[in-house]
């Protein structure tokens, strides 16, 4: 695993002193850049990020914004939040180093997904000093990110593999379209958080590296030209595309994810915060998890 | 009143690959190194009979893709057609350049980080949004020749009239008497399919 950590930092490397070659964009690739825009045979990815960027993409963003809190506000008013008596008993489940990773990443999140949403409606807050002041929050809360994604994926991968209790958790949604409280199949972590394990997990990655192919903007990187076939501004449209693609789907499930830890479940959050889990929250909602506990006389 | 329509035209035929355009461009805005908003290429370069060249800067084009995907909307299009944008809106995202056909739109580095800064690009000599011929605005844009009655540097310092800039129709017209004293046939300027939409 170290391998692909030194291979992940050295490309990020590479791409920064790539910059001083000859200009892969304004250079003799000019020619074939604007010989090859649009071009029948080719992927059209000009014309493409123009189309979904000028109509679809600031739309979706909206409708991710408004659609997903606006459903989960009619989730509380109706079914409403679950609220789990203090109980004795807490598991240590989350040690220090935990939760200084987990803390670095929701700091850069924080920071990094309001600063995107600023970007992409930028002409709504007029442009210049202050959406310039965001693009360049949202660069650098990145670098944080980079720095944990690695050990946050290492950390928590054995307990992220799905297996046959997510496929029961799935059917009845987590159990979170009823009141009633009955326990629920799951490990440490159930379906809903996999699932958002992978979407930061793996689409941070994407995130990171369409956001720097952005940033870097004109490098060049051979193996990256032999593997793909694509030229550089057609890369970097791909980025583009890409980041934003992701991001719907990273909000999304970030905005999911703050509405589980902090207000569907009721002082869900104080576990991240102090490491411990209450007992009758995880007899309920981590069942599987539970049991395994009690059998090692944890609880 | 109706305004004419301002296109470029680069007579492939006459274009001796001088870079004379480009040179008077960045003198005359004096751009900052490494940006240069005009630039000569040259296509099929050692193939006899096909090699070709031709100067190529923004082109100032029909329903500009650059103006579409903005996200800040910073992109003004005059009336005469010319694509201008405001420098101080620009946040250096970069999407003008992605959705661009011919990389016309650059990136001065600028602060520590060396994040991309405001996005210049050819204005046809016409400058930007502040006050014609103020000082900011040349700093910002360089000279506005347009407002003064001139013809765009590039174009004025052509030495064979290869690079014309004007109104399409006296563009077409000039395009038409030089195609007919030719012996070759007519044939569309390299560009103008993707910026004008053979308009
Ligand atoms: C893990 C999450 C993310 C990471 C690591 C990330 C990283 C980056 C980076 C490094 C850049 C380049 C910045 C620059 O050019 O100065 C960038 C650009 C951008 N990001 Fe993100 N981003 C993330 C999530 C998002 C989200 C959720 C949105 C939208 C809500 C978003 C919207 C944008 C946009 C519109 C740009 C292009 C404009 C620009 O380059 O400034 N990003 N991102
Ligand atoms: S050439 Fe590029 S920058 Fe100029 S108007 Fe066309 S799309 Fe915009
Ligand atoms: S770089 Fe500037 S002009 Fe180009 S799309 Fe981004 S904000 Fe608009």
């Amino acid at each position: 695993m170290k391998k692909y950590l030194y291979m992940f930092i050295a490309t990020l490397a590479l791409a920064s002193t790539a910059l001083a070659v000859d200009s892969q964009i304004w250079g003799e690739m000019r020619i074939q850049n604007i010989l090859g825009y649009g071009q029948e045979e080719s992927l059209k990815l000009g014309p493409l990020f123009t189309m979904l960027q000028h109509q679809y993409f600031a739309w979706i963003f909206l409708g991710v914004l408004i659609g997903v809190p606006g459903a989960f506000f009619l989730h509380y008013k109706i079914i409403g939040p679950k609220v789990f008596p203090h109980s004795e008993k807490k598991y240590y489940a989350f040690n220090l180093y935990n939760r200084i990773i987990h803390q670095i990443a929701a700091i850069s999140f924080i920071v990094i997904v309001p600063t995107g949403f600023v970007i992409v409606f930028g002409d709504f807050f007029g442009g210049g000093m202050f959406v310039r002041f965001c693009k360049n929050l949202h660069g650098l809360f990145t670098i944080p990110f980079t720095i944990v994604v690695i050990p946050m994926a290492l950390m928590w991968l054995k307990e992220a593999l799905f297996n046959l209790d997510d496929v029961k958790w799935f059917m009845i949604l987590g159990g979170y379209l009823s009141k009633e409280k009955k326990p629920i199949l799951a490990g440490k972590f159930n379906a809903g958080q996999k699932m958002w394990y992978w979407v930061a997990i793996l689409g941070g990655i994407t995130m990171i590296l369409s956001g720097a192919f952005m940033f870097f903007l004109d490098f060049k990187m051979e193996m990256l030209h032999n593997v793909t076939g694509m030229s550089q501004i057609d890369m970097l449209r791909a980025a583009a595309i890409i980041h934003n693609v992701m991001g719907f789907a990273v909000v999304a499930l970030f905005i999911t994810h703050i509405y589980m830890s902090m207000f569907a479940i009721k002082g869900a959050v104080q576990s991240i915060i102090t490491g411990y889990v209450e007992e009758e929250e995880v007899k309920i909602l981590h069942s599987t998890w539970y049991k395994k506990l009690k059998d090692q006389g944890k609880f | 009143m109706e305004y004419a329509r301002m296109k470029f035209y680069c007579d492939e035929h006459r274009c001796i690959e001088c870079d004379g355009c480009s040179v008077a461009c960045a003198e005359a805005h004096e751009l900052p190194v490494g940006i240069a908003r005009r630039k000569v290429i040259t296509i099929n370069e050692g193939i006899p009979g096909k090699e070709f060249s031709t100067s190529i800067a923004c082109m100032h084009c029909t329903d500009a893709p650059c103006e579409q995907v903005c996200p800040v909307d910073c992109f003004y299009i005059r009336e005469d057609g010319i694509v201008l944008h405001d420098k101080e809106k620009c946040i250096g995202c970069g999407y003008c350049l992605y959705a661009c056909p011919f990389g016309a739109p650059q990136f001065p580095r600028e602060g520590i980080f060396g994040a991309k800064g405001a996005m210049d690009k050819c204005t046809m000599c016409a400058g930007g949004p502040l006050e014609t011929n103020s000082e900011k605005e040349r700093h910002l844009y360089g000279q506005n020749r347009i407002a003064e009655g001139k013809v765009p540097v590039c174009a004025a310092m052509c030495s064979t009239k290869a690079l014309l800039v004007g109104d399409s129709e006296s563009v077409s017209a000039i395009i038409r008497a030089r195609v007919s004293s030719r012996a070759k046939g007519a044939s569309n300027p390299l560009v103008w399919d993707k910026a004008y939409k053979n308009q």
